[in-house]
């Protein structure tokens, strides 16, 4: 028995998960001491914390899903902003019916993906540096469609976004737990496979007669449905459309996955994003409340929200570096998926 | 019967195939020979559809096909078993074989059980005992060789593709290998086998190929595959002529000795080396790709630190931490890997050549554009570089200058001992009989050359003496009368291995 446990063991430290785990764990044990348990185990506590952050979390799923096959996408924050314009304006400018309006938002997400994946995988362009000037043309965009932050959405939609099922499940849960379940399907097909090997070495699955641009283009799709349901989110839980928000995400997420120990190409699993993502609200949450205690046992203490920033980063790149130090195996392989973000795309078969 | 007729592949100003062609019937092992880039690989290549040919053509069973991706040569049945192998590291072992080929059970999922059974079936007929779920990466060398030939197999292919995948295996499993690829073949799958051991080729293949210059030059059958010497006249293009002239040069090279190296270690790559340099040589080092030399040009460079072994240079033992260290002891090194070890693209032509002078003055030295370019302007006519304007970047120049400059950057420091790793790779004729002739004078002025070529020519007209590397040891040293093309590519396909075959 013991020693099954211990093989086990074993066997999880090995994955790529597990840095993502032990920094998750150490900061939820953190933020339960800091919030007290009492506070921190209820259900409004748990709602809050999803619903809030759902945007967030699904982008960092989405991102992962881009980042095991080897490429990335920078501009997937703006792209919810993007989904948030399409959903809010559509309904209010041209009298669409809400429901056709938010398909049409989860489509828009779509499409503006697979422009990224078009210009990373088929014109084979640098992924960091074509996603980054992406953000700014589809920051313009969203300015073109939504002038300034306004319009809101229906008090139905949002009351079910933030309301809690059967006394326990938050709603937002349940679109987490959708994801996850396609995931966990998706990951069992030969597709699943196929992604890894492609992340990995591109050639090597080209010479088994993997197609690579293929798969790398299905991952920007699997993302754009992901971050189009993220935009979703987000429109549901703010009631309102802004075209400039959520820029930050598409670094955040990242961060994440690497936090989550995920490296570029055919190294992490879906798991390592929600980990990373799981930390970084964690680490916000922690930090929040901690400033909350701190104002409240000191007299006179004045708190930023820029102080805050400045703990909860500094975790996180502590975080980082933890990733890092632990993967030593993995250096290489990071440094060298790094540059392969900066360079052009290899032709194969030529 | 697969067959390709006149295959013809330009890799920008190279010419890798120039009307290749290879048959090969269900049934038999057809060994493909040819020395270093003759083209084997590339032809593999085409088969394997990873490479695009200019022009020529495939036929199965005498009807043409187009092979355009390497899902076209799955279609028709071809598996290969690559030199670099294909397999992904970060995956298992059970995904690595099972790649493109996944059982898909209900619902569209992967059926594992069944892929499980599957692969554990397929290694105990290779008599491979490893973990299924390690990871590809973890794996010894020789296991992940036996697991390329292994993924190939599965497909259970009509021609199978083997590119020198005997490299890293241990002997019994090399037998066990080949007990295997006779059943394939008895099974009737067509094979073709490249290789450079000789032994294996008499031992195993029916048949053979043999390619010269991207041409394929002859076609022997199974009772010529003993003939070494003629598989040797085939492979070089030239009669055997026996002993030359001991040169004047030559004799005179047994003077003092600069370096000496003694039981030098570098795991994998470098076993056991040992070698002397005199004053004022030329001194070559031949072998097949990847016997240990460009990592020996580093271990005295001090790039790489040795596990065991001594070097003595100047007299003194020395083991230098770093490059740096190197070259301000004397020691200058060219590469022929310019773009990645040696030229600066962007930076002028002067800047490129001073930048060897730079190395051994201190850091914070206030350096002048004037010294720049008034030394660089000395070098280029010295050397008859044919440069535009030293001012220019240094990739304005051609292939060959780019080599040049790299060349004079370190003659023009006069190191005395010059390390050359495959110098004049991918330089065109014109240029390498310049550097070749700058290179000869500097050895008479007193510096000491040692250059490592895969260019057999090269090592023949530039050393004096050549010592021949074999699976990182040293398998001859050639000077005088034995220094013939013919013993050198006998000694490179590991000539110990002969005298063993006519014993037994």
């Amino acid at each position: 028995m013991a020693e099954a446990i211990r093989r086990r063991w074993g066997h999880f430290r090995r994955q790529p998960v597990f840095t993502g785990f032990c920094l998750f764990m150490a900061v939820l044990a953190l933020n339960i001491i800091i919030q007290t348990p009492a506070k921190f185990f209820t259900v409004s506590n748990f709602r809050i914390l999803l619903s809030k952050n759902m945007p967030l979390i699904l982008t960092c799923l989405g991102q992962s899903v881009l980042m095991m096959c080897g490429v990335l996408d920078l501009s997937t924050g703006i792209q919810l902003a993007f989904v948030n314009v399409i959903a809010i304006m559509l309904p209010q400018e041209l009298g669409v019916p809400v429901g056709l309006g938010w398909a049409c938002a989860l489509t828009g997400g779509v499409l503006i993906s697979l422009f990224c994946g078009f210009c990373i995988v088929k014109l084979r362009l640098p992924a960091l540096l074509t996603t980054f000037s992406i953000t700014y043309i589809i920051k313009g965009v969203n300015v073109l469609i939504m002038g300034e932050p306004q319009g809101k959405v229906e008090k139905i939609i949002y009351k079910t976004y933030d309301s809690v099922l059967f006394g326990f499940l938050p709603f937002a849960a349940l679109i987490l737990l959708a994801v996850l379940l396609i995931w966990q399907y998706i990951k069992r097909t030969r597709y699943g496979r196929h992604m890894y090997a492609v992340g990995n070495n591109p050639r090597n699955a080209y010479a088994v007669g993997i197609n690579p641009e293929r798969v790398q283009m299905k991952a920007f799709l699997i993302k754009g449905f992901i971050v189009g349901l993220a935009g979703l989110c987000l429109t549901a839980s703010n009631a309102s459309g802004n075209p400039l928000q959520a820029e930050e995400y598409g670094i955040r997420s990242l961060s994440a996955c690497m936090l989550g120990g995920m490296n570029f190409g055919g190294w992490g699993t879906l798991s390592c994003g929600l980990f990373g993502a799981g930390f970084l609200v964690i680490v916000q949450n922690a930090v929040y409340y901690l400033f909350n205690f701190l104002t409240k046992a000191i007299q006179g203490l004045m708190i930023n929200s820029y102080w805050q920033n400045l703990v909860s980063d500094t975790i996180i790149f502590l975080g980082l570096l933890a990733t890092i130090i632990t993967a030593k195996a993995q250096r290489e392989t990071l440094k060298q998926g790094f540059v392969k973000q900066l360079k052009r795309g290899e032709k194969y078969g030529g | 019967m697969f067959e390709m007729r006149g295959i013809t592949k330009d890799f920008d100003a190279v010419k890798a195939l120039k009307g290749a062609s290879l048959s090969v019937r269900p049934g038999e092992i057809r060994s493909l020979l040819g020395a270093n880039g003759s083209g084997k690989s590339t032809l593999v290549k085409v088969l394997a559809g990873l490479v695009k040919p200019d022009g020529g053509e495939v036929f199965i069973d005498g009807k043409p096909v187009r092979i355009r991706t390497s899902y076209d040569s799955k279609q028709l049945g071809i598996a290969t078993a690559f030199q670099d192998l294909s397999l992904i590291p970060t995956m298992t072992v059970i995904d690595n074989i099972k790649l493109n080929k996944e059982t898909v059970g209900r619902f569209g999922t992967i059926d594992v059980k069944k892929d499980r059974r599957d692969v554990e079936e397929l290694l105990k007929l290779f008599r491979v005992r490893c973990d299924l779920d390690a990871y590809a990466q973890t794996l010894m060398p020789s296991t992940q060789s036996m697991l390329e030939v292994a993924k190939a197999v599965y497909a259970k292919p009509r021609l199978l593709l083997l590119d020198e995948v005997t490299a890293t295996l241990h002997h019994d499993e090399i037998e066990g290998l080949f007990e295997l690829l006779r059943k394939l073949r008895d099974e009737g799958t067509a094979i073709v086998y490249v290789t450079h051991r000789m032994k294996e080729v008499a031992k195993l293949c029916d048949s053979a190929t043999i390619m010269r210059n991207g041409e394929t030059v002859a076609e022997l059958a199974r009772d010529e595959l003993n003939d070494l010497d003629g598989i040797v006249y085939h492979m070089t293009g030239k009669v055997p002529d026996k002993a030359k002239a001991c040169g004047a040069q030559a004799a005179a090279a047994e003077g003092e000795a600069l370096l000496e190296v003694s039981g030098l270690k570098y795991s994998p790559k470098v076993r056991d080396l040992s070698l002397t340099a005199y004053k004022g040589e030329i001194l070559g080092i031949g072998g097949l790709d990847g016997q240990g030399q460009s990592e020996f040009i580093r271990l005295l460079l001090g790039e790489f630190q040795p596990e065991a072994g001594a070097i003595r240079y100047r007299g003194k033992e020395v083991r230098f931490r770093r490059p740096a260290e190197a070259v301000e002891n004397g020691i200058g090194f060219i590469s022929g890997e310019r773009n990645r070890e040696a030229i600066f693209p962007l930076r002028t032509i002067a800047e490129n050549l001073f930048v060897g002078r730079t190395a051994t003055g201190g850091l914070f030295k206030f350096i002048g554009n004037r010294r720049v370019n008034g030394f660089a302007r000395e070098a280029v006519e010295k050397y008859n570089i044919k440069v535009g304007e030293l001012e220019d970047p240094a990739s304005s120049l051609s292939g060959g200058n780019q080599q040049k400059l790299i060349v004079a950057r370190w003659i023009a420091v006069m190191p005395e001992l010059l390390l050359l790793d495959d110098p004049t790779k991918g330089v065109d004729i014109a240029s390498r009989r310049e550097i070749h002739q700058i290179l000869r004078q500097c050895a008479q002025k007193g510096m000491t050359v040692v250059v490592s070529s895969s260019d057999n020519d090269e090592l023949m007209d530039l050393a004096d003496r050549i010592y021949v590397f074999y699976e990182g040891r040293v398998q001859a040293l050639l000077s005088c009368e034995d220094k013939t093309q013919e013993r050198l590519v006998a000694e490179m396909m590991g000539f110990a291995e002969k005298e063993e075959r006519a014993n037994g």
